[in-house]
Parts: C-alpha cells; sequence; structure tokens
C-alpha cells in the first residue's frame, strides 16, 4: 500500500533556497561554538551569506511553477515573490540586531541561526502546498520566534513576551492542525488542489461532509488569524511586541504577518474556495472573513490611537495593517478575484517590510540600552538633532498612513482595488475611513519630532548597520509609491486560482 | 467494530476540554498540558479518518504532530522555567509587565 | 493629439521639482543661496508657463500640450497630462502666486523664531509641484496622487512655521481635508474599474457616446454616489458651508506665504475638480444635484459675509471673506451654463490674487505690529501711505468695485445665475446680498485699520515697506488692474473648453426633469 518514493521524484531541486538556507542554519549553528567571541561578527557575516545565497537562488528560480515531496510543496511566482519579502526582513532584521544585542548585552550565536531557521519557516510557508506542510512550517517558523521574543532573558518583560506569544501561538496551533484533520476527515487528503477537487461533491451522499468542511475551515481562520493578528484573536501582539527585544519585533511584525498570510492566500484561494461551489456557503464565508477583517481595521486603528509607546503603537498598528491584507483575502473570495487579490496582498506585504522595517528601525535608534525610550514623547524634538532620521520617519509614517508617494500607497490602492471589484464597497468604505483615524496617531510622531519644543534624542542606536537599514527602507518605501512597475512586473506572473468547478 | 463518528465525538469532546483548559487554568503548566490535549485530540481524530478513508497520510500527519509537539514542549518548557526563576511563580495572570 | 515624447507642460510640472532637488544639496548655513534658489526656481516655472500660454491654441476646445506614458500599466493607469483653457488659468495662477508668497517670506520673522529655512523652502516647492500636478493631471489616479501629496507640505508649513495654535490646527487641517478626500479615492477606483480605464478624456468620450455610463435614477443612485464621493472632497477644499469649519484656522494658523499658497490657489483645486470632474463624469447627478449644492453657496456667500463682519480677528475676517466669495464661484459652477461657469472660473482667478494679496498686507501688518487684532491698529494710512493707498485697492478689489477684476467675475456669476435654466431669479437675488454684505465687512476693515487718527503710540513709527514687500505687491496690482479693465483674454483662453463642457451637460437637463421630478 505504501510506496517509498524514489529519491529523484522528490524535485528537491524545486525547494532548494528552503533547504538550503535550513542546511546553512544547522552549520552555523555549529560553526559558531568555534568562533571566539570577540569576533562575533563572523555569524552576522556568515548569516547575512547565507541569506543573500538563498535570494539570489530564489531569484533565478522566480518564474518556475514545479512542486515538490510529492506535491507537498510547490515554488511558483507567489512563494518566489514572499521569499523576497521575507529574505529582505531577514536581512533587515539581522543588520538592526548587531549592535542592539551587543549594547543590550545579550550578544549570543545562537540569534542568528534561530533568525535563520525562522526565515525557513517562513519561505516553506510561503510555499506549502499541502495542510501537513502548512502546519510543519508553521511550526518552523512559530518555535524559534517563541525562544528570540524571550531572548532578553532575565528581563522580565521579555521572559514574559516569549511565554505568552508560546501560550497563544500553542494554542493557535492546535486550533489550526484540528481544522486540518478536519478537513482531512471529509475529503480524505491534505493536499490543497486534491481538497479542492475533492469539493466538488460538497454535501452530496458519498462526498464530503458539510459539517466537517465548515469546521475544519473555520478552525483553520482562527488558527492563521492568531499567527497574523486579526481580530479577535490579537490580544496577545501588543504584549509580545512590546517585551521582545526589538529588532525581533521588528522581524517578526513582518516575517510572521508574511508566512500567516502565505498560508491562509494559499489555503483560501487553492484549496477551500467553497465559495465556488455553492452560493450560499460562498456568501457566509466571505461575510466571515469580511466581518473579522472590519473587526481588525476597526480596533486596530482605533485602539492605536490611545498607545504612548511606540512599540504599542507600532503593535496596534500591525493588526490594523493586518486588516488591509485581510480585505484582499476577503475580496479573494469572489471567483474571478483570486489573482488580483493575492497580487494585492503582496505587493501589501512588500511595501509593509520597507516601510515597518524602517520605523522600528528608527524606533530602536532612540531606545536606550535598558530598553526605556520607546516612549511617543521620546521623539520629541528629534527633527532638530537628527533631521535626517526625522524625516525618513516621516516618510514612514506617512507611507503606513497610506499618502501618496510612498509604498503604503500603493498598496493600500491595490487592496481597495480589489475589495472594490469583489463589490465589497462597505469594507472598503470601512478601510478608507480607518485609514484617516490611522492619520491621527501616526501625525502624532510627526507632531512630536516637529511641531513642538523639546531638545531631541540624541539617537545613539542609530550606529550604521542601523543607518544603512533606514536608508535602504527609505529606499523601498520611496521607489515602490513612485515607481511601482518596478514590483508589479514581478507580482503580474503571480496566478494561485484553480481553474473554476465545472 | 467502532464507527469513525465515535471517535470523532470523543475528539471534539477532548478538544473543547483542552481549549476550557487553556481559557480557564492559570498554572502555565497546566494551560500547557491543555494545549496537549488539544493536540492528541487531533491526533485520535486524524488515526479515526485514516482508518475511515484506509489510507496512510493522516497517520504520517499524527508522527508529525507529536514530533512537532515534543519541540514545542523543549521550549515552552525552557521558558517556563526561566520565568519561574525570575518570578518564582508560573501564575498566568501575574504576568502585567506591560499594560497598555 | 497623442504625444509620447517631452512636453513643455511636464517640463512646467517638474521644474519645481528639479528646484526641490538642487535645494538639497545646498547646506543649511546658506540662507541666502536656498532663497533665491527657491525664489528663481518658482520664478522660472512662471516663465514657462507664459510660454504655455503663447503657444495655447484658443480655438481648440479639446486638450493640449499633451504627454501620455505609461506609469502602471498593468492596472490602467498613465501618466497622463494636458491642459485645456481651464487647467491653463489655474496652471497659470498657481505659478504666479508661487514667486510671490516665495519672496514675501524672505525677511519674515518665522525664520528668526523657528529657523530651518531649507525646509521651508524644500516644503514650497514641493507645494507647487504638487499643485501644478492637480491642474495638470488628466488620469484619476495620478491627479489624486498629486492631491493627496498637497496635504503633507501644507501640513508642515502649518505645524512648524504656525502661530500659537499651529498644532491644532495643523492636524485638523490634515485630518479634515483627508477624511474628505479618501471616499474620491474609492469613487475612483469604481469609475476605473467601470469604466476600464483612469484617463479622464476617455472616460467623457465613453459617456458622450453612450458605451461607458454609470447609472442614474434620482438623487441617490449609483451616479449620485460617485458624484457626492467626489463632490465632498472637493466640497471641503472649496470650503463649501457647512464643511469650512478647518478654513479659519488653518488661515490663522498658518505663516503668512501659507495663507497667500491656501487662498490663492489650494481652494482653488476644490473649485477647480468641480469643473473638471464633478460635471463632466456625472452630468446627470450634477443637474440633478445643482439646486441642493447652489442653495449651500448661498448660504455661505451669506454666512461667510456676516461672520466676517463679526472677526476682531483681521486675518480672520479674510479667512471667512474666502468663505463667501468661494459661494460665488460654487454658484457660477453650478448655474451649468456658459457664463455662470466662466464667472467662476474667472472668480478663482480674482479671488487668488485678491485675497492672497490680502493675506500678504495683513502679514506685513503682523511683521511690523505682532498682532492680528484690528483694534490695535488705526489710521496706518498716515504712518505708511504707500501701504496704506495698495491696501485700498486690494480691498475694493476683493469687493467687487467696478473696474477692477473682482467685479467682473461676480457680475458673470450673477448673470449666469440669473439665467440659469437649474437655478434662476432667487437664487441670483440672494447672492446679490452678498455682494454688499462684502462691502460692509470689508470697508469696515478698512475704516478700521488704516483710517481714522493715528492714536496708538506703537503704530507711530512703524518700518517702511521693504524691498522685497513692493516687489510682491506690484504684480498684484497689475494683475487686479489687468483684469479687470481688460478681461477679454481670460475668457478669450476658456470658452471653447466651458462651451464644450457646457454642452456636454446640457444634453442631460431634460433627461434629468424627467427623472427627479
Amino acid at each position: 500500500m505504501f510506496e517509498a518514493p524514489s529519491f529523484s521524484s522528490l524535485n528537491l531541486d524545486v525547494a532548494l533556497p528552503g533547504i538550503f538556507l535550513a542546511g546553512w542554519a544547522t552549520l552555523l549553528l555549529i560553526v559558531d561554538l568555534f568562533i571566539p567571541k570577540e569576533r562575533r561578527r563572523l555569524t552576522v557575516w556568515l548569516a547575512l551569506a547565507g541569506i543573500a545565497v538563498t535570494f539570489v537562488l530564489n531569484l533565478v528560480m522566480y518564474n518556475r511553477h514545479e512542486e515538490a515531496f510529492k506535491g507537498m510543496f510547490i515554488a511558483d511566482p507567489f512563494s518566489g515573490f514572499l521569499n523576497i519579502v521575507i529574505l529582505l526582513t531577514a536581512i533587515m532584521g539581522i543588520l538592526l540586531s548587531v549592535d542592539y544585542l551587543r549594547r543590550t548585552g545579550i550578544e549570543r550565536g545562537e540569534f542568528y541561526s534561530l533568525i535563520l531557521f525562522t526565515t525557513v519557516g517562513m519561505i516553506f510557508m510561503a510555499g506549502a502546498n499541502d495542510l501537513i506542510s502548512v502546519f510543519v512550517a508553521l511550526e518552523l517558523l512559530s518555535i524559534p520566534l517563541y525562544v528570540l521574543s524571550a531572548f532578553r532573558a532575565p528581563d522580565l518583560k521579555s521572559e514574559e513576551s516569549g511565554l505568552k506569544y508560546f501560550i497563544m501561538g500553542a494554542f493557535a496551533s492546535a486550533f489550526f492542525v484540528f481544522g486540518a484533520a478536519m478537513v482531512y476527515g471529509a475529503t480524505g487528503t491534505t493536499n490543497l488542489p486534491e481538497i479542492f477537487s475533492a469539493l466538488g461533491g460538497l454535501g452530496q451522499p458519498g462526498g464530503p461532509s458539510v459539517f466537517l468542511m465548515i469546521l475544519g475551515a473555520g478552525l483553520i481562520i482562527v488558527g492563521l488569524g492568531f499567527k497574523v493578528a486579526a481580530v479577535p484573536f490579537h490580544m496577545w501582539t501588543p504584549d509580545v511586541y512590546e517585551g521582545a527585544p526589538t529588532p525581533v519585533t521588528a522581524f517578526m511584525s513582518v516575517g510572521a504577518k508574511a508566512g500567516g498570510f502565505a498560508a491562509l492566500l494559499r489555503i483560501l484561494i487553492v484549496g477551500l474556495p467553497i465559495l465556488t461551489v455553492n452560493e450560499q456557503a460562498a456568501a457566509a464565508w466571505q461575510t466571515t472573513l469580511w466581518l473579522i477583517a472590519a473587526a481588525t481595521l476597526i480596533l486596530g486603528n482605533i485602539v492605536a490611537i490611545s498607545q504612548s509607546n511606540v512599540k504599542r503603537m507600532l503593535a496596534y498598528s500591525s493588526i490594523a495593517h493586518a486588516g488591509y491584507i485581510l480585505m484582499a483575502v476577503a475580496a479573494a473570495g469572489t471567483p474571478g478575484i483570486g489573482d488580483q487579490a493575492a497580487q494585492a496582498a503582496l505587493v501589501y506585504l512588500l511595501s509593509y517590510m520597507f516601510t515597518n522595517m524602517g520605523a522600528f528601525a528608527i524606533a530602536l535608534s532612540i531606545e536606550k540600552d535598558d530598553g526605556s525610550g520607546t516612549g511617543i514623547d521620546d521623539f520629541k524634538g528629534l527633527g532638530k538633532s537628527r533631521p535626517l532620521m526625522a524625516a525618513m520617519m516621516s516618510v514612514f509614517m506617512l507611507s503606513l498612513t497610506g499618502i501618496p508617494l510612498t509604498a503604503g500607497f500603493m498598496g493600500k490602492w491595490l487592496v481597495f482595488q480589489a475589495a472594490i471589484q469583489a463589490n465589497l464597497i462597505p469594507l472598503a468604505i470601512i478601510g478608507v475611513l480607518t485609514s484617516v483615524v490611522s492619520a491621527f496617531y501616526y501625525a502624532r510622531i510627526i507632531i512630536n519630532m516637529y511641531f513642538g519644543e523639546g531638545e531631541g534624542d540624541s539617537a545613539e542606536g542609530a550606529t550604521s548597520y542601523v543607518r544603512w537599514t533606514v536608508y535602504v527602507a527609505f529606499a523601498g518605501t520611496v521607489l515602490l509609491g513612485v515607481a511601482p512597475m518596478l514590483v508589479t512586473t514581478l507580482t503580474d506572473r503571480v496566478s494561485l486560482a484553480v481553474s473554476m468547478l465545472p | 467494530m467502532v464507527q469513525t463518528d465515535a471517535y470523532i465525538v470523543l475528539s471534539l469532546v477532548l478538544f473543547v476540554l483542552g481549549t476550557l483548559g487553556v481559557l480557564l487554568r492559570r498554572n502555565a503548566i497546566l494551560v500547557f498540558m491543555s494545549v496537549e490535549l488539544m493536540l492528541n485530540a487531533t491526533n485520535l481524530a486524524l488515526a479515526a479518518f485514516a482508518r475511515h478513508w484506509g489510507q496512510e497520510s493522516g497517520h504520517l500527519f499524527v508522527f508529525f504532530i507529536i514530533t512537532v509537539a515534543a519541540a514545542e514542549v523543549a521550549v515552552g518548557l525552557a521558558l517556563i522555567v526561566a520565568i519561574f526563576r525570575s518570578k518564582r511563580s508560573i501564575n498566568i495572570d501575574e504576568l502585567h509587565q506591560m499594560e497598555g | 493629439m497623442e504625444n509620447t515624447g517631452f512636453s513643455l507642460l511636464t517640463l512646467v510640472l517638474f521644474l519645481p521639482l528639479v528646484g526641490f532637488t538642487i535645494l538639497l544639496f545646498i547646506r543649511e548655513q546658506q540662507e541666502s543661496a536656498i532663497k533665491w534658489t527657491a525664489f528663481g526656481t518658482s520664478l522660472v516655472t512662471f516663465v514657462a508657463s507664459l510660454l504655455l500660454w503663447i503657444g495655447f491654441n484658443n480655438q481648440e476646445a479639446g486638450l493640449q500640450f499633451v504627454q501620455r506614458g505609461e506609469w502602471l500599466p498593468s492596472y490602467g493607469i498613465s501618466y497622463y497630462v494636458g491642459i485645456d483653457g481651464l487647467s491653463l488659468l489655474m496652471v497659470i495662477l498657481t505659478t504666479f502666486i508661487m514667486p510671490i508668497a516665495i519672496l514675501s517670506s524672505f525677511n519674515s520673522h518665522i525664520f528668526h523664531e523657528r529657523g530651518r529655512v531649507k525646509l521651508y523652502y524644500l516644503f514650497m516647492l514641493l507645494l507647487e509641484w504638487a499643485m501644478i500636478g492637480v491642474f495638470v493631471a488628466q488620469d484619476l489616479v495620478i491627479f489624486y496622487i498629486f492631491w493627496e501629496v498637497t496635504l503633507v507640505p501644507m501640513y508642515f508649513l502649518i505645524g512648524i512655521w504656525g502661530a500659537e495654535r499651529r498644532i491644532y490646527a495643523a492636524i485638523k487641517f490634515f485630518l479634515y481635508t483627508m477624511a474628505g478626500s479618501i471616499l474620491m479615492l474609492l469613487a475612483i477606483l469604481y469609475v476605473g474599474i467601470q469604466a476600464g480605464t483612469f484617463a479622464v478624456p476617455e472616460i467623457i468620450a465613453g459617456i458622450q457616446n453612450g458605451t461607458i455610463s454609470f447609472a442614474f435614477d434620482g438623487l441617490f443612485s449609483t451616479q449620485s454616489f460617485l458624484f457626492l464621493g467626489f463632490f465632498i472632497a472637493f466640497a471641503i477644499k472649496v470650503p463649501i458651508w457647512p464643511l469650512h469649519s478647518w478654513l479659519p484656522d488653518a488661515h490663522v494658523q498658518a505663516p503668512t506665504a501659507g495663507s497667500v499658497i491656501l487662498a490663492g490657489v489650494l481652494l482653488k483645486m476644490g473649485t477647480y475638480g468641480l469643473v473638471r470632474f464633478c460635471l463632466p463624469l456625472y452630468p446627470e447627478a450634477s443637474v440633478a444635484w445643482a439646486p441642493v449644492i447652489a442653495v449651500l453657496a448661498v448660504i455661505g456667500i451669506i454666512y461667510g459675509a456676516w461672520v466676517s463682519y463679526a472677526q476682531t480677528d483681521v486675518k480672520k475676517l479674510v479667512a471667512y471673506s474666502s468663505v463667501s466669495h468661494l459661494g460665488f464661484v460654487v454658484l457660477g459652477i453650478f448655474a451649468l451654463n456658459a457664463q455662470g461657469i466662466e464667472g467662476g472660473i474667472l472668480q478663482m482667478v480674482n479671488h487668488g490674487i485678491s485675497t492672497g494679496g490680502l493675506f500678504l498686507l495683513v502679514g506685513m501688518l503682523y511683521e511690523r505690529r505682532h498682532t492680528k487684532d484690528i483694534a490695535a491698529y488705526g489710521g496706518i494710512w498716515k504712518a505708511l501711505p504707500l501701504f496704506g493707498a495698495i491696501s485700498l485697492v486690494v480691498t475694493l478689489s476683493s469687493m467687487g468695485l467696478p473696474g477692477l477684476n473682482g467685479f467682473i467675475g461676480e457680475f458673470t456669476i450673477l448673470l449666469g445665475a440669473f439665467g440659469s435654466d437649474v437655478l434662476g431669479f432667487f437664487y441670483a437675488m440672494f447672492a446679490t446680498i452678498g455682494v454688499i454684505l462684502a462691502a460692509v465687512y470689508m470697508l469696515y476693515m478698512f475704516q478700521k485699520v488704516y483710517l481714522g487718527e493715528l492714536d496708538k503710540e506703537e503704530n507711530k513709527n512703524l518700518p517702511p515697506l521693504m524691498w522685497n514687500e513692493i516687489a510682491v505687491l506690484i504684480p498684484i496690482l497689475i494683475a487686479i488692474f489687468l483684469i479687470g479693465l481688460q478681461p477679454a483674454p481670460f475668457f478669450n483662453t476658456m470658452n471653447a473648453s466651458v462651451g464644450e463642457l457646457v454642452a456636454h451637460v446640457g444634453q442631460f437637463v431634460t433627461t434629468v426633469a424627467q427623472a427627479v421630478p
């Protein structure tokens, strides 16, 4: 009954970027033991080199559309594009960490291996084409992040952040995996395209059970909803973001989100477009996502207003941005819009990556060695003391608001376009109105930096590594806003939707 | 022979118990054990479904879950130990360094 | 006349950005180099825009100096610029006001208090670029981009160099206008998806030959919602009563040059949008909603005048007078006939010049006395006769005295409203009350500030006008007399374009009369 597959039929080369990075991370873990403490920089450069090679491998393979591990993994432009986002996030995350770890006294070599491992998890998440591989990738993504969040131990905030993230993450995984089990029970397969074809007989005698399908799909959404911090599964986010070391917060706010949305989009577009089967199911399904998106937008943006700590503010802002991407996910439920919605979500993730990494980099620059100095008020007068930093922070804030000529605008534009095309006009209206609300708290940082009194922080954390990260983030934010065609030529090739059922 | 449905009902019950445990228990270790209960409920369901469909990918999934759960335990317990060292308590209600 | 090559219009549009780039490389300390670079850039842009006018063909109704290039082809968005008579006048108004605003702030007190000269002029040039962009963009998305970008430099100008309550004013300005325009974003998306293109001329052509239509069957239908999406954005910018509450704060708190630009150009973006987008894209909804909007306009005319009269702050008085004047413009536009719209467009130019001039004068007073309280002045004419005389001309122009520019605009608008198919006698009559009230509050202000006895000690030794202050007032005076005595070239410029627009909208007047009884 069980036939061992031949080695060559696994198509390992298709998953090469991920496999390479996994191997590199393992090697780094060992090699690091032999690197003397005073030459710790070597670990950093080795980690960056590994990511760079993976990046190149990924670009070379960008246009492929092939499966590996008997259909459990797929390399296509969708995963290729996400890998770009993920790897850039990892590079920036590492660059932000180098001096931060040293000045806060937590410089340990495992840090970089852990970053690489979670990056591998994200990469496999982007290409996972089977509920089992989604689960394994999800855990590979999450477990190192739990450790990274608590990396500042014995600092209580950091330990607390790690434990909270761990409990919530494990809880969410349990939901996801139970949902996957139910879907398996209904269809007899865990492979996404096969689930899709099995759904043809949904509700008919001998076909998949509607109850199991709805239960399973619902639990999967809950599980991934935790990962991407969608309301009502968001409550861990502010505490974890605040307590974790700032470079880790920056890294996971983008990376974990990219991984979570990768799985969410692929599962919903490839595996579970229940929508195409039955009109009523379609409506209920889309309405659920719609409500989650709307709640996420509203709560994230409104609660962010009252925050006084910039890390918490960015945490709520990241919840809000998950809401915008969820708009695209909800839009993907309308037949024929799937690909467009996926492209919009991808551009949004890239734009969020540049902007958010930049914003965190600057927050990290004014942070003190003991973890204080992350208040919104600590930005006062930065326009005088560090004009260039303040100018770039302003651009990041405008981009998060969605003002044109920045990346944030292009992301929002495409997401709204997908939502309107999918006829989700009320959701689009909620989306734009909450953007106005968001302008309020982003503008507060600008006000503090420029309009008020105050001496201004000297931003001693802005070492050359951090500055270069800010420059790259700034260049990306502006370039994506002014010349979005550079990116859309890549996303135009993304196609997830399986042909409609007969 | 027991019907597949019976296994599923049992696994649902276990899953719900686990969920309630996570939500109601305050001791980090017990919360963590409740999560394990949820995972094992999943394993039971998968094994039952695998028999129902007469194919092995369900079993495969179970092995992955067991492995991953072990990894999770390692990290989770380490975190709990670390926090116990600094706080002398693992009550999750007492984790409130951050407010907002 | 599609042209993918280089166009003079693109040059005019991007000149301020060239200056912006040069400015980036000048060191913060070299203040005079910064000032002169900014001024030089804006002056060159003005000259270049005059070349546009010289090369402009009055007889042609369609777009000229068109340039179109791909921007985001897979989403149907193109860099598409072009001008017709309306756009041309607005571009020239912008390039005319900008050098004045820049030169007027050369010796401003704000630099002594707040510094950051370089940042200030960077924002000025960025603002000029975005404003010209608004007036020349023919693709809805590109238009929206420029429209939103204008917010940012103005936000900083108010926030950094404004008066005491600048933070409040800046954030109110930013949120208020953003809230308005964001619904336009959705309307633009909807239109673009329905029409399959974001290019305005293509959409209008589609509406004319029936390939594109937005369902219309009353005051609340798809087309009306789209119309309102655009209209609210523009109405906030204009501002039309009751959406004006951001304006007094922004005007009063902004530095002088900021107020001049706000009054001179930014508000015109709203009225320009009404003519350029609302009317041709949604002709039925425009016709149906015209009476409602005209009522708001008339209320604004009277309300603005009334509140102006009650002010004790001279800058606030001028700010509220804008509400009143722009009410005339909106009334003219929604008369939906050639006279009304042409009068409205000319009045946009007039208001830019006169009110811009008034803000300059108020700013000069403030530089000398550091107060905006009307009661603190009196007898200024005796202290500064030249200044007083110039102020008289600008005040009379703003009032609408025959022979000066304001009269021509208001008179044409009233004629248009009177003869309109959708409005009529009563609208014109109530608007006329506004003209009378304007005389009342303007003369009241003039009398309190300039006439009477020079009884306050502080007012006796005011420093005379500086060279740059005289230099900015002269072009204002020239423009006031030029339009007042020779309005024909201005009307000729827009005749053909407005004629086509009126013909386009006019087709729908009877259709709407059947749909909306």
